[in-house]
């Protein structure tokens, strides 16, 4: 196989296989990688253990393969122009997130910031272990070498997060939403699944890595989504000065809506008057959720506890608040071990959706946010059905069925309709088995 | 009509024993006192009346004021009053100090019922003291020494609707009637006064007896007026920021409440995009209204209304410092602005100072002030002859498109706006 690797490819490798530290490894490009008889192959090459077209499904399909190119449009330049920036393609702030922007002694001859967010921006630089890659080194030596496990729940939350979310050094500030930036909802299974996937989960996958459990995987992005929002509230930069907020923390719509319908409505999980602005919860409601499934029933007791406290604090008192995310953050962490090693039966899949399906249903969150979490989480769990084999065919058919109308009822955060919401919910409740 | 008649006997009968024990501000006598048929509750003109005689009616099929406690009852008024945690709206002080003649029940007479919502009275005054020289025929000059409340004099129609369609120390609608439904309050007086629709007609007698008040001076004291009294509500105590939210009806609704699609605009708050904006709109007017009767108000203006954007940011007490020199400074024009004679050429300065304004700014709440005011403006122009009746009907259907710009309450049709505000500069071009 190795006499058809490209010359220049060699020569990359050559160049750079023995200077590579794994701290900062060098980035080589999508070039590297799109060998057609690697991983730009139409199709399958003998008996490959992976489809090989996974340099077409991201390149077609996937937009983070469009990331750097959407800076170079009309909207990105009035972003830009409203935020002082002379130039979306050259700036650190919009290139961190839009690209591989690794720093110049990082980018290998055949890199190119204009593959967007590409193969080593998730899998990270090949030096070290393209070597061993491509020798047909077992999946857990490749990670040795340097490989990211895109694979573990954690893992993969960690990197994705990382951009959609955001921490300290990477954030999407209320102000660059101002200037014109969309929101960015986020759950992990379902934009792994959405994204869409490049690998296919088969015998070798299952042998390699192990059997991925899409409500593990749900989980845990919503562990780690919450430990991250936790951070974000706690980082000093956040702190308010007055109306001066980092109003990104608060959910979109509590603001963002429209003035002509009667959207406030008493929540339990919030204990917030009408006219308030609340942080966003979205993620922190749905991990109750799972909290109150599969850990001990003082972690849950004392989320919702610490959730309300928050609320209450938020707008009030800014110790208040920090001391609370700081208790939400360390129950968020302590979950995260409970949910890695945590088996999600088929009970717990069909528990959880009931549990989902109620938190709407009796009118506990009917909040856009709200809302399109739970579809994401019922997209998750059926997706798990699917795969670990908890229902027949024919009860997975009319679940995804069940599960259009719901993408449907929350496609346009403008246009959200709670009733109508709420009949495709109870669509799809009948459809679930009980 | 014999027993409305016989009642009204009665009430003037009554009128004497009411003075001795009158309060300051007179007892409510009710709708009904006011609705006879050869009074104000006629379908035509009374013979030798000055006025239509229909006011009545026109109250109570047109005008959304006779509505007002009704509302109350309907299903949202009660989904809102539970949101506030309270039992119901139509008993509720908060709520009936707007949508009702909420005076104490010792001013209330015998024909006086909560449920005519904004009556007569509510804006006219209580009519014990004035009810009988009215309809002996005294002057309107001593019909309001009497304590008939001068709803026809500019500065006192600005303070009397804008205590409800503002609000003043006792009534406001903060952010939390608001997030619990209320809906948004817009106002400008001299659109609102004709959209009411006006129960009065300006002819001749009405002229002689009142005065020639022109629409623009009306709609240059509204604004005025307006900033006071969203300056004294900043000011006020009651509304300082609780914790580190400020109240957030000061603010621009759309600044928020907007779809995502309509990012930033360069504005002129000297603001950065993704920042919450103090409602400026009728700043924004004031400050064009006095650059043509006092040019140095003006400038002085907006030096606070940039000191105050920026201030709304982090810092509360320059907030107020700020507003109390914005607040000096529309008081220091509402007399120049009700004695200024607004003429034709004033008044197209002023719509050409609109139309500047609107080309670029693009702010919901800029815009449905300029709309306003270029209503008032034209309306003026119409009545002062400088837009003659063959000229009339264009400007008007350029009117009715710049209307048809806002298709609902956060967003204005931008292209569809622009292009209206030519078609109505065009119209109202000599």
């Amino acid at each position: 196989m190795m006499r058809f690797l490209p010359a220049a490819l060699v020569a990359a490798l050559l160049a750079v296989a023995a200077p590579a530290l794994a701290d900062d490894p060098i980035h080589l490009g999508v070039q590297s990688c799109a060998g057609n008889n690697c991983h730009g192959a139409v199709q399958p090459i003998g008996n490959s253990r992976v489809p090989q077209n996974e340099y077409f499904t991201w390149s077609q399909k996937d937009k983070h393969a469009q990331a750097y190119t959407v800076l170079s449009n009309d909207r990105s330049k009035r972003i830009a122009k409203n935020l002082g920036i002379e130039d979306a393609t050259k700036a650190s702030l919009c290139l961190d997130c839009h690209a591989d922007n690794v720093p110049s002694a990082q980018q290998g001859p055949q890199f190119q910031i204009s593959d967007g967010v590409g193969c080593e921006s998730c899998h990270g630089g090949a030096s070290p272990w393209l070597g061993p890659h491509l020798t047909g080194e077992s999946h857990a030596a490749n990670i040795k070498a340097g490989l990211y496990p895109t694979d573990q729940p954690l893992a993969r939350a960690e990197r994705c997060l990382s951009c959609h979310l955001g921490g300290d050094k990477k954030f999407v500030a209320h102000k660059i939403m101002g200037a014109g930036h969309p929101p960015m909802p986020f759950e992990l299974d379902t934009y792994t699944a959405i994204q869409p996937a490049h690998f296919v989960v088969n015998q070798s996958y299952v042998e390699r890595k192990g059997r991925p459990n899409d409500i593990q995987i749900w989980a845990t992005g919503l562990a780690d989504d919450v430990k991250k929002r936790m951070d974000l509230i706690l980082d000093p930069a956040h702190a308010p000065k007055g109306v001066d907020f980092e109003l990104s923390l608060f959910d979109c719509q509590s603001c963002h809506h429209s003035m002509k319908d009667l959207q406030w409505r008493a929540r339990t999980t919030t204990g917030l008057p009408p006219g308030r602005i609340k942080l966003y919860d979205a993620t922190s409601v749905m991990l109750l959720i799972v909290a109150t499934r599969i850990a001990p029933p003082e972690v849950g007791k004392s989320l919702v506890d610490h959730m309300l406290a928050l609320h209450k604090a938020s707008g009030e008192n800014w110790d208040a608040v920090k001391r609370e995310a700081t208790a939400i953050r360390e129950l968020a962490d302590k979950l995260v071990p409970i949910i890695t090693a945590h088996d999600f039966t088929k009970e717990d899949a069909i528990g959880l959706g009931h549990t989902v399906v109620v938190s709407a249903l009796d009118g506990n969150d009917l909040d856009y946010s709200g809302a399109q979490q739970q579809v994401m989480a019922l997209g998750s769990i059926v997706a798990a059905m699917k795969q670990l084999g908890y229902a027949d065919d024919k009860v997975i058919a009319a679940l995804n069925q069940a599960l259009g109308g719901l993408y449907d009822a929350v496609a346009d955060d403008q246009k959200y309709d709670p009733d109508a919401y709420l009949r495709a919910l109870k669509a799809f409740n009948d459809k679930l088995p009980s | 009509m014999r027993s409305l008649l016989a009642v009204l006997l009665l009430l003037l009968a009554a009128a004497p024993s009411l003075a001795q024990t009158e309060t300051p501000i007179g007892i409510h006598i009710g709708v009904a006192t006011c609705a006879g048929s050869n009074c104000h509750g006629a379908t035509q003109r009374p013979r030798n009346s000055y006025v239509p005689g229909n006011e009545y009616l026109i109250w109570s099929k047109q005008d959304k004021h006779r509505n007002a406690y009704n509302v109350l009852l309907q299903d949202r008024a009660i989904k809102m009053a539970r949101a506030l945690g309270l039992p119901d709206a139509a008993n509720q002080k908060l709520c009936l100090d707007c949508h009702a003649d909420n005076v104490a029940s010792d001013r209330r007479g015998v024909q006086f019922q909560l449920s005519d919502g904004v009556g007569c009275e509510a804006c006219h005054g209580g009519a014990s003291r004035w009810l009988g020289i009215h309809i002996s025929g005294a002057t309107h000059a001593q019909n309001v020494a009497a304590g008939l409340y001068p709803t026809e004099q500019p500065v006192a129609r600005a303070e009397k609707c804008l205590g409800c369609h503002y609000g003043d120390e006792t009534r406001f609608a903060d952010h939390r009637l608001y997030g619990a439904g209320h809906p948004r309050l817009a106002f400008e007086l001299d659109t609102y006064t004709a959209i009411e629709p006006a129960h009065f007609v300006v002819d001749q007698s009405y002229i002689e007896r009142k005065g020639r008040i022109t629409d623009v001076q009306v709609w240059a004291v509204g604004q005025a007026i307006a900033l006071v009294k969203q300056m004294d509500a900043v000011l006020d105590p009651k509304h300082a920021p609780k914790g580190f939210w400020p109240e957030f009806a000061f603010f621009d609704c759309q600044s928020c409440h907007h779809e995502y699609g309509q990012y930033a605009r360069p504005t002129t708050t000297g603001l950065g995009p993704g920042t919450v904006k103090f409602n400026d709109a009728n700043a924004v007017m004031f400050k064009v209204a006095a650059s043509r009767v006092a040019p140095g108000t003006a400038s002085a203006l907006s030096q606070h209304m940039l000191a105050l954007h920026k201030a709304t940011q982090d810092d509360w007490e320059a907030v107020q410092r700020e507003a109390k020199a914005v607040r000096d400074a529309a008081q220091s024009l509402v007399g120049a602005f009700s004695h200024h004679d607004f003429t034709g050429e004033d008044m197209r300065a002023l719509a050409d100072a609109l139309f500047a304004l609107a080309d670029g700014d693009a702010q919901f709440s800029h815009d449905e002030q300029i709309t306003m005011a270029l209503e008032a403006i034209t309306t003026g122009l119409k009545a002062s002859g400088a837009i003659g009746d063959q000229k009339a009907q264009a400007v008007d259907n350029a009117m009715k498109a710049v209307y048809a710009a806002f298709p609902n309450d956060k967003s204005v049709n931008q292209d569809a706006f622009a292009k209206a505000l030519k078609g109505l500069q065009q119209a109202m071009r000599r």
